[in-house]
């Protein structure tokens, strides 16, 4: 590109293409959202079967969610080190999955200190996770997480009717639509583009 | 129909296509607006200074991960001065 004068014409479509080409550059690859989504539903199925099959895994299963984080902030460094640019839709992103972090900390505390209430807490964990998922979907303009995030709504309606091991299957359904689906067809997004630029 | 003046610092081709790439983002490195623009890194460089001069554009230079880092960012005297220019070339293009 040289430093030339434009036409009005030129000048438009100069500003719509370099606005297109960033927006563009905003790509996640999705390894975050399949890494947790697959464990949301691995949990809750290994709690299921705890429940309807009286099944006893030797420790809680839930703790794999902390130990989860490991590799997570390992990719999070790894994409940080990649990443030549800020879009502001990252940054909001980042403060609306904290708010989430915090708040699914502090709704635990409180049940487990309160209520623990398993089947209304998993009905208020749902709810939960529709709010960042939706947020984010939008955001980005993705309609599978803004999907996910409704999918999510739909069934904490549901599981307020249900016992506590239908509340676990839909607790693995949220799991798979919220994160699982759309992280995969992130990381399909992703190679596909990979291949295109030949990187 | 009024005319308005089309702001001279914007009205080049690798200035423009500067700051509507920083417009569009928080943050970029120097690398990124290169790949994005296929400037040369001379050219780059002498139009982001021209931009830095008007403050239009703010650059820091850092280390990252032991690496130098140039970032670069669009100000508030930069946001306000794109939008004008594109209201102007929109009465410009406008028919009538």
């Amino acid at each position: 590109m040289e430093d030339k004068q434009l036409s009005y014409d030129e000048s438009m479509k100069l500003i719509n293409s370099m606005i297109g080409k960033a927006k563009k550059s905003y790509v996640t690859k999705g390894i975050a959202a399949i890494v947790w989504g697959v464990l949301i539903v691995l949990c809750s199925l290994v709690t299921w079967a705890e429940i309807r099959y009286d099944f006893d895994p030797g420790f809680d299963v839930w703790m794999l969610l902390l130990i989860a984080l490991v590799p997570q902030i390992y990719f999070a460094i790894k994409e940080r080190k990649q990443k030549k640019f800020t879009s502001y839709e990252e940054e909001t992103a980042a403060y609306v999955w904290t708010a989430f972090a915090i708040s699914i900390f502090i709704t635990s505390y409180y049940n487990s200190k309160y209520g623990n209430d398993t089947n209304s807490y998993t009905s208020l964990i749902m709810i939960l996770y529709g709010i960042p998922t939706f947020i984010t979907g939008g955001m980005v303009k993705f309609r599978p997480m803004i999907t996910g995030g409704i999918i999510c709504w739909v069934l904490a309606i549901v599981s307020i009717s249900t016992g506590n091991d239908i509340d676990m299957l839909l607790m693995a359904a949220c799991g798979l639509f919220a994160w699982v689906i759309p992280g995969i067809i992130l990381w399909n997004r992703n190679k596909k583009r990979q291949a295109e630029n030949g990187i | 129909m009024e005319f308005k003046d089309l702001d001279p610092i914007l009205h080049s081709q690798l200035r423009l296509a500067i700051v509507s790439l920083l417009i569009s983002v928080k943050e970029a490195e120097f690398t990124f607006i290169k790949e994005k623009t296929n400037a040369t890194a001379g050219n780059l460089s002498v139009q982001l200074n021209k931009l830095k001069e008007v403050e239009y554009v703010e650059i820091t230079k850092q280390f990252k991960y032991n690496y130098p880092q140039t970032l670069c960012k669009i100000t508030r005297k930069g946001i306000d001065a794109f939008e004008q220019y594109v209201n102007a070339l929109q009465s410009y293009m406008r028919p009538g």
